[in-house]
């Protein structure tokens, strides 16, 4: 088999493996085996591209637009980011199972996001980055600390405390909803203190920068 | 393929916001487009290379999925399913553009004649290790439409030969023959790239 | 890919071109400042993403994007791209074969001026981000560094920040979310019909009338609160703090519906005025405080 055979196959083998003389063809050829690896890793770069890019806010205008022109949406103000626009509504029924599945869907999105980035280094943070008495982030947090480890002192340091300052936030919002589900304003607070939770997230594993 | 599960800003989970939005809740709606939009528009700007087309096929993609949202029943994930939705609608965007036609008829060159290569010593050549995802990002922009297209869809967004050649209307060989061009193409652009940011330092 | 107009080496200086620059520090031994203009579409967006130095962005003329920008190692690079429709530039500061550069190698110094019309993302580490006068969106990230907004109208206006201090001023009709974790927020003269800042410990102070009849929300955990307000203002205002202390010096109009019992030192709530914008402001124990101008 010559190399123009070999590449008049190549489509329709490459994923599934050739027969005994076309991978004969590919052991000894130095250039088709060249062509094969780099086809393979292009392949494989495109499978850790992430979404990167977020449409303008006019997306959500026009959708917005289109919807109330179809009577299909109420008045609301326009939000990005997940929020949940505070349109004064009745009592929504919770059940303090909520609260607890939405702290579960964090822990699957940061679990997710580690599976981004197998070889990604999971050292804790170092104790001299801790001071006296901070309560240790764990789990998906010191994750989290292991993706921006590579980054300034500074930065790595304003994640930390600012992480501590968010858990925080979510243990008081969520002992504000359990001592009342009905309270609107509570599960706001706790949506506003997963969304600061999230951004957090969101700024350490999708940023771009060198 | 890698799906990212955000937390819904009101605090219920991703089912129950879809409930309420099939009952036409216009938070939880908004909350479902907050997780939802930047994958839906990186798929159609990956598609299309046009950030206007694909401002657009976003914002219909989501206006479809108001609309046929009631019908979702949970055979696959949500994520899944509106994936799915959004290609359509780039798909039918692009058909109603003129589709590049997908054909086995272009015969590939080959990379050199028969024999082994006369500077086997060149491995340096080789790809592996010198991509980022910047340079393949716009390599991927460069590509012909057709060749894009197919490549987004298989590589990029993981679907299968029989799944795109369901939707693009084609044979699974053709599939395979496109994807394979454009990786060729790929490859083409990328030493391409690398050779010409060697020439600058 | 756009072409790069490169400077001449170490020491030269190549000449300015774009009106209102502001005045850039000296060029140094291994410095090097070069200049690139691209073309971009009326509605276009101009991403930049570097991650220490200064990032300014302000009005030029024409129809281009003009990037001046100054490095400071052999080992970083500044790549530009505009997409084929011309809907997106994008700077990237670039550090070659992962290299391991010193805080001060790092730094990139960016000057760019934008086209009418056209909108701006920028995403840093460090690097302070001003952006001053632009008639498009505007959308700023930073870990640490420094975001100063002004000058804006009827444009949408998100940032977000970790430990980043923000700060807004003349910023009219807009459509305005700041989410900062520990950052403090400032705003001057801000309006339009929605304003939301939300952060975790990161005071917020916000001086101005809350015109437009839109929607302002301020909300915090930990952060204090400080509204000043002047007599014309026209709100429907309500202030809540789970356990921070809540004070009133603006004369309000008390509600007669109002969803909750307002409690002296932890909420109120009243009008002013017409009531034509609402406000709400909302700590667990930061303090909130309302003055009159």
């Amino acid at each position: 088999m010559n190399c123009k055979e070999f590449q008049e196959v190549l489509p329709y083998i490459i994923e599934s493996g050739g027969n005994a003389e076309e991978e004969e063809h590919l052991r000894t050829c130095p250039a088709c085996a060249e062509l094969v690896q780099d086809l393979r890793y292009i392949a494989t770069q495109a499978k850790l591209l992430l979404p990167m890019h977020d449409p303008s806010p006019r997306v959500w205008t026009g959708i917005e637009q289109s919807l109330h022109q179809e009577s299909l949406l109420r008045e609301g103000r326009t939000s990005l980011w997940g929020h949940v626009t505070s349109i004064p509504a009745p009592a929504k029924s919770w059940t303090p199972v909520g609260w607890v599945m939405a702290a579960l869907v964090l822990t699957a999105f940061s679990l997710v996001l580690i599976n981004y980035h197998p070889q990604l280094p999971t050292t804790a943070p170092s104790a001299q980055n801790m001071s006296a008495q901070p309560v240790p982030l764990e789990g998906d947090d010191q994750q989290l600390m292991g993706r921006v480890s590579q980054q300034a002192p500074d930065v790595r340091r304003a994640y930390e405390d600012n992480l501590r300052e968010v858990n925080a936030y979510i243990t008081d919002a969520r002992q504000a909803v359990e001592r009342d589900p009905e309270d609107a304003v509570a599960r706001e607070q706790l949506q506003d203190a997963y969304q600061q939770k999230q951004m957090l997230y969101e700024m350490a594993t999708v940023r771009t920068l060198p | 393929m890698t799906q990212v599960k955000k937390i819904i800003a009101s605090g219920l989970t991703e089912a129950e916001a879809i409930e309420r939005a099939k009952g036409g809740d216009a938070e939880c709606f908004e909350a479902l487009y907050g997780l939802h939009k930047r994958r839906v528009y990186s798929l159609c700007l990956r598609m299309t290379g046009n950030t206007a087309e694909a401002e657009d096929l976003t914002q219909e993609a989501f206006l479809q999925l108001y609309r046929k949202i009631a019908t979702f029943r949970g055979e696959s994930a949500f994520s899944t399913w509106l994936h799915r939705l959004s290609v359509n609608v780039v798909l039918m965007h692009l058909r109603k553009k003129g589709l590049p036609e997908v054909s086995l008829d272009e015969a590939l060159e080959p990379q050199h004649e028969d024999g082994p290569r006369k500077d086997i010593g060149a491995r340096d050549n080789v790809l592996a290790g010198s991509i980022d995802r910047v340079n393949l990002e716009r390599a991927i922009e460069s590509l012909p439409p057709g060749y894009r297209i197919i490549f987004v869809l298989h590589d990029v967004e993981g679907y299968e030969h029989n799944e795109i050649a369901e939707m693009m209307g084609c044979s699974i060989g053709n599939s395979k023959s496109q994807l394979h061009k454009a990786r060729m193409k790929l490859r083409e652009l990328l030493k391409l790239s690398r050779a010409e940011k060697a020439a600058r330092r | 890919m756009t072409r790069l107009i490169f400077a001449a080496g170490i020491g030269s200086v190549v000449a300015l071109a774009t009106a209102g620059a502001l005045a850039l520090p000296p060029v140094l031994p291994n410095d090097t400042r070069n200049e690139t203009r691209m073309e971009i579409a009326a509605d276009g967006t101009v991403n930049v993403i570097n991650s220490a130095g200064v990032v300014n962005v302000h009005p030029g003329t024409g129809r281009q994007v003009v990037v001046v920008y100054t490095t400071h190692s052999p080992n970083l690079e500044v790549d530009t791209s505009t997409s084929p429709d011309r809907q997106r530039v994008e700077i990237r500061t670039h550090v070659l074969h992962e290299q391991k550069l010193s805080p001060e190698e790092s730094r990139v110094e960016y000057d760019i001026a934008m086209p009418a019309g056209a909108s701006v993302n920028v995403s840093t580490a460090t690097a302070p981000i001003t952006v001053d006068g632009v008639s498009g969106d505007v959308e700023l990230s930073s870990n640490t560094g420094e975001i100063v907004v002004r000058n804006v109208a009827k444009a949408h206006v998100h940032i977000r920040g970790i430990a980043s201090a923000i700060s807004l001023s003349n910023i009219t009709r807009g459509h305005v979310e700041i989410t900062s974790t520990g950052g403090a927020v400032q705003m001057g003269g801000v309006t339009g019909p929605l304003v939301s800042v939300g952060t975790t410990s990161g005071n917020i102070t916000y001086k101005g009338d809350c015109s437009g009849g839109g929607e302002y929300r301020l909300t915090t955990h930990s952060g204090a609160i400080d509204v000043t307000l002047p007599p014309t203002a026209s709100v429907d205002l309500t202030a809540r703090s789970v356990s921070g202390s809540v004070v009133n010096d603006f004369p309000l109009q008390e509600k007669s519906h109002v969803s909750f019992v307002p409690k002296a030192g932890s909420s109120f709530a009243g009008t002013s005025n017409s009531g034509s914008s609402s406000v709400e402001l909302q700590s667990f124990n930061g303090r909130i405080r309302v003055k009159k101008q």
